[in-house]
């Protein structure tokens, strides 16, 4: 029996820990793909949707429309794109959160019976007044 | 290399409490953890505090079931190169007592999921292992043994297949027990690389895809025309990935599509090649790649969406003149601006060809595609590729093409083995190994119309169909290529047909008389096909019938076709004075759509039946050499250069060359056995037929004319059929003795043979019967006798007839033979 604690306790603070790990590096990198944060920030300032992108030619005027509707493009572009990479930044930091705390909360796990029994000898129990 | 195998190691230990917590135990488990914390928080919340130990509990059970889903569920193999328990898989390894003999690892293998993989795909069921199996523990090691040397690395793991290899192996008359399977021992290796390729494509389908999420298209335009005329197989693929294996060939025209694309040269591909081939897989397999955001791409590829037009929904949006071409001009103009679109023209022949469901685009597609700005991806068969460079050479010039071969047997195995995964699951059958052979076997042999790995594929999918019990076995198959193609490809098994083999002789006889020799060769030859004896890559017989008119030469092949192969109709027959032209081979290989009647087109529809070409002295040298493949090899390629089997069929030719010679010899007295071979001799010294062309065949057989007597059985053969005519009408007719030898002489005719005899008897028999059913004499129930005298009258009266005809210069038999 105390031959199977020890294993217990030695996948737990070994493989295992590293699997929730893993799990959560994987979760993350699925949350910054579903979030495009890469591929937004890389284009950042590309016409958003392709409108108005392109080259135009003709009199100089119409030239200077163009570009002020690229510039347009451009920005509407870059301010869609900032609000999503702000959420995919919110969302990760706090999907970050709760996988440190899960992990450090797998830290003492194993030991949850022992605090639970200190806790029961303390007598404490909330009160809901 | 010595093997250890020690029952007390962790690994072992670990492998057996993981089977043990598995199942029942790990949900009691949940179980208990879920009440510990109900019942902890339902006491602390009335404020007793024991309730805080309760809910701490918990943490134990839970930690015991993260233990058994991380490690003890498959605990990991270890690196050993003697060790049996570090590599050994953890649930065949959980199930071996102390001191394991064979039987004990045959057992243990047996319960485990990937032994059953061998139970249902191979049909090594557990009992056969165990009774295959020896029961002492000394002769484990050389099990164990076998077993270590097929794992790849030192780090892999000893697999339930390996072992099943390894105790099948050990067993001294393994392959006579395997070949009772239809399977041999490399086989259990293929099934061992199947069951880890399945393993590996469940791994990698069960990992979410990253795709490049939802503003992946943001620097990309609006596609509204591509999104109302094509498929976003880029956005399908997003849902699901395929099945697809990693064919040789495919990488390599995956590996040439993404060169092509990346480098600044034109942006097109054309992939060419036979139907059935693969070309619109890879294209698939081609956007699933562009998809993965893990996969190593030039950054200018990386999530391209491939869009595939569809020809059909462009041509009903737009029939007036000039319509499609505006409309295609647009749909290329917006996946120009789009900036992210790959267009695939599937089946682009559709595109540069007139027709129904095609409109010839060339004029607008060309200045495009040599521009090389729009990425293209067409797809082409090789045919039809060749025809439209024929007509439009800057297109073909403009193009980079791509040529995609038909798969291998062991690569269209494996296709095989990868997709039935999704006809299993959307037919709810499970498919066996042997089936997957057998399907390339007789996909090969019977379907034209498609390349290899569609072929095979084809069948596959439709022996699902005919599964027995839920398992596609090579039956199912051979079930499934019978019933659509008309062909018996199974050994001959069930009773009736057995017996019907046995008596052939028999039942040819009941419609044909005499010519013993002829009957027996041809029924041995059948008997030999259905047995399963004869050499599969010829006919299943090829004769020569030598002889003189009228004796029945033409009759065996209609006897044969009508008793064995299911009717009259299941005769192919050619007329070879029909080709006595060099010109008219193309007319004997032409294809089905262009003539229905060629031999290759009839052959196509069905192959199992009896060719019979008539006359052949007459056909022409070059047209005799083209039948020398199919006499040969059971092979004719039509003129589409399409492989034809006859491998399937029974090829008889008739001839009547030498005949005055046969009858000399019969006349002076020889019997057929005396004079055969030299008679074939003096035809090969005469020139009528070439040596070679001779050799081609089985048996060359010389039929003798018919003497009295087998005439006397030849009239009465003939009033069965008159009868058989009659029995609608409840009429009998009965010839008397005495006008059936009258009916031989008048209808015995030495240089026609028994013709004649029919159209005596149509004179005699069936015009004296009509006259009796008119006058009203033959009512139903009644018979009609015909005697020695009708005969006379009748036969006087057309001797008279024949007579006044022959004054006035016509001949009632050239008529006849009008």
């Amino acid at each position: 029996m105390s031959m199977v604690i020890v294993w217990a306790l030695s996948w737990w603070y070994g493989a295992g820990w590293k699997s929730v790990l893993l799990g959560l590096k994987e979760r993350l990198a699925l949350s910054y793909d579903y979030f495009s944060i890469g591929l937004l920030a890389s284009t950042l300032f590309a016409p958003f949707r392709q409108i108005s992108a392109g080259r135009v030619q003709g009199p100089i005027g119409i030239q200077i429309r163009a570009a002020v509707d690229k510039l347009i493009s451009r920005i509407i572009g870059a301010i869609v794109r900032l609000i999503l990479i702000f959420v995919g930044a919110v969302w990760l930091f706090v999907q970050s959160l709760i996988g440190v705390l899960v992990l450090v909360a797998w830290a003492f796990l194993p030991i949850l019976p022992v605090i639970g029994f200190i806790v029961m000898l303390s007598g404490w129990v909330p009160t809901w007044r | 290399m010595e093997v250890k195998f020690d029952y007390k190691s962790p690994r072992a230990a670990k492998s057996r409490l993981g089977r043990h917590i598995s199942g029942l135990n790990e949900w009691l488990l949940i179980l208990v953890a879920v009440l510990l914390l109900v019942a902890g928080a339902c006491l602390v919340l009335v404020a007793v505090p024991t309730g805080w130990l309760l809910m701490s509990l918990a943490a134990w059970p839970f930690m015991a079931v993260q233990w058994y889903r991380g490690e003890l569920r498959d605990v990991p193999a270890e690196q050993s190169e003697n060790q049996v328990d570090a590599v050994l898989e953890s649930s065949v390894l959980a199930r071996l007592p102390k001191q394991p003999s064979p039987v004990d690892i045959a057992r243990a293998v047996m319960q485990s999921r990937h032994g059953l993989f061998f139970a249902v795909r191979f049909g090594i069921t557990p009992n056969f292992l165990e009774q295959i199996s020896s029961p002492e523990q000394s002769d484990a090691t050389p099990v164990w043994q076998t077993a270590m040397v097929l794992r790849d690395k030192d780090s892999d793991e000893l697999t339930a297949g390996m072992l099943v290899y390894a105790l099948v192996k050990q067993f001294p008359e393994h392959d006579a027990l395997l070949a009772h399977n239809h399977l041999e021992l490399t086989d259990i290796k293929n099934g061992i690389d199947w069951q880890n390729h399945l393993a590996a494509l469940v791994r990698t389908h069960s990992r979410k895809l990253r795709t490049g999420g939802i503003g992946r298209d943001w620097s990309f335009g609006y596609t509204p025309l591509l999104t109302r005329f094509g498929q976003n197989i880029s956005q399908q693929l997003a849902g699901g990935g395929l099945l697809n294996v990693d064919l040789d060939s495919h990488t390599e025209a995956l590996d040439q599509l993404i060169d092509t694309f990346s480098n600044d040269g034109r942006q097109n591909a054309v992939l060419v090649g036979t139907m059935g081939v693969g070309k619109t897989t890879i294209v698939h397999a081609f956007a699933e790649r562009l998809l993965d955001a893990s996969s190593k791409l030039p950054g200018n590829l990386k999530f391209r969406q491939v869009i595939m037009l569809d020809s059909a929904s462009l041509i009903s949006a737009a029939p007036g003149r000039g319509e499609l071409e505006e409309l295609i001009m647009r749909i290329f103009g917006e996946a120009y601006a789009a900036k992210n679109i790959i267009l695939c023209l599937d089946d682009a022949q559709l595109f540069f060809e007139e027709g129904v469901g095609s409109v010839d685009l060339g004029n607008v597609l060309v200045p495009i595609i040599e521009a090389g700005r729009l990425r293209l991806i067409l797809t082409m068969d090789e045919q039809r590729f060749l025809q439209i460079g024929q007509r439009n050479a800057p297109l073909v010039n403009a193009l980079n093409r791509i040529n995609i071969q038909p798969a291998s047997k062991e690569d269209t195995i494996r296709v095989m083995q990868d997709q039935l995964l999704h006809t299993e699951f959307r037919r709810k059958v499970t498919y066996t190994y042997q089936s997957l052979s057998e399907a390339y076997r007789l996909s090969e042999r019977y379907i034209h119309d498609l390349a290899m790995p569609g072929r095979a594929l084809k069948l596959l999918e439709s022996a699902a169909s005919y599964s027995e019990n839920g398992l596609v076995t090579m039956n199912s198959v051979q079930n499934a290529i019978e019933q659509t193609m008309g062909v018996k490809v199974a050994n001959a098994s069930e009773g009736d047909e057995r017996e019907k083999l046995l008596n052939l002789e028999a039942l040819i006889h009941e419609r044909m008389i005499n010519q013993t020799r002829a009957v027996g060769v041809v029924s041995d030859a059948l008997r030999r096909a259905r047995a399963g004896v004869r050499n599969q890559d010829r006919p299943i017989g090829t004769f020569l019938f030598l002889g003189p008119t009228g004796v029945g030469k033409t009759e065996l092949a209609k006897a044969l076709a009508d008793v064995y192969f299911g009717g009259e109709d299941r005769i192919i027959r050619l007329d070879m004075n029909e080709y006595v032209r060099s010109e008219d081979v193309s007319r004997l290989i032409a294809d089905g759509a262009d003539d229905p009647a060629s031999l290759t087109a009839q052959a196509m529809k069905q192959p199992f039946s009896v060719v019979l070409l008539d006359e052949i002295e007459k056909a022409h040298p070059s047209v005799l050499t083209t039948l020398l493949q199919m006499l040969d090899e059971g092979i004719l390629r039509d003129v589409k250069n399409r492989e034809v089997s006859f491998r399937d069929a029974i090829v008889i030719a008739t001839s009547n060359a030498g005949a005055n010679r046969i009858r000399e010899y019969i006349e002076r007295g020889y019997q057929l056995e005396q004079f055969e071979e030299k008679f074939v001799d003096e035809l090969i010294n005469s020139n009528e037929f070439r040596p070679e062309f001779l050799n081609r065949f089985d048996e060359i057989v010389v039929f003798r004319p018919l003497e009295k007597p087998e005439l006397l059985q030849v009239v009465d053969l003939m009033i069965a059929g008159v009868n058989k005519t009659l029995a609608l009408q409840k009429i009998t007719v009965e010839v008397e003795s005495g006008a059936k030898e009258l009916l031989v002489e008048k209808g015995y005719d030495p240089r026609l043979g028994a013709r004649p005899m029919r159209r005596v008897i149509q004179r005699v028999v069936e015009n004296n019967v009509a006259k009796a059913i008119l006058a009203g004499v033959a009512q139903a129930g009644s018979t009609i006798t015909i005697s020695a005298s009708q005969v006379e009258e009748a036969m006087s009266k057309a001797e008279q007839v024949s007579a006044i005809e022959k004054e006035s210069g016509y001949d009632s038999s050239d008529a006849a033979k009008r």
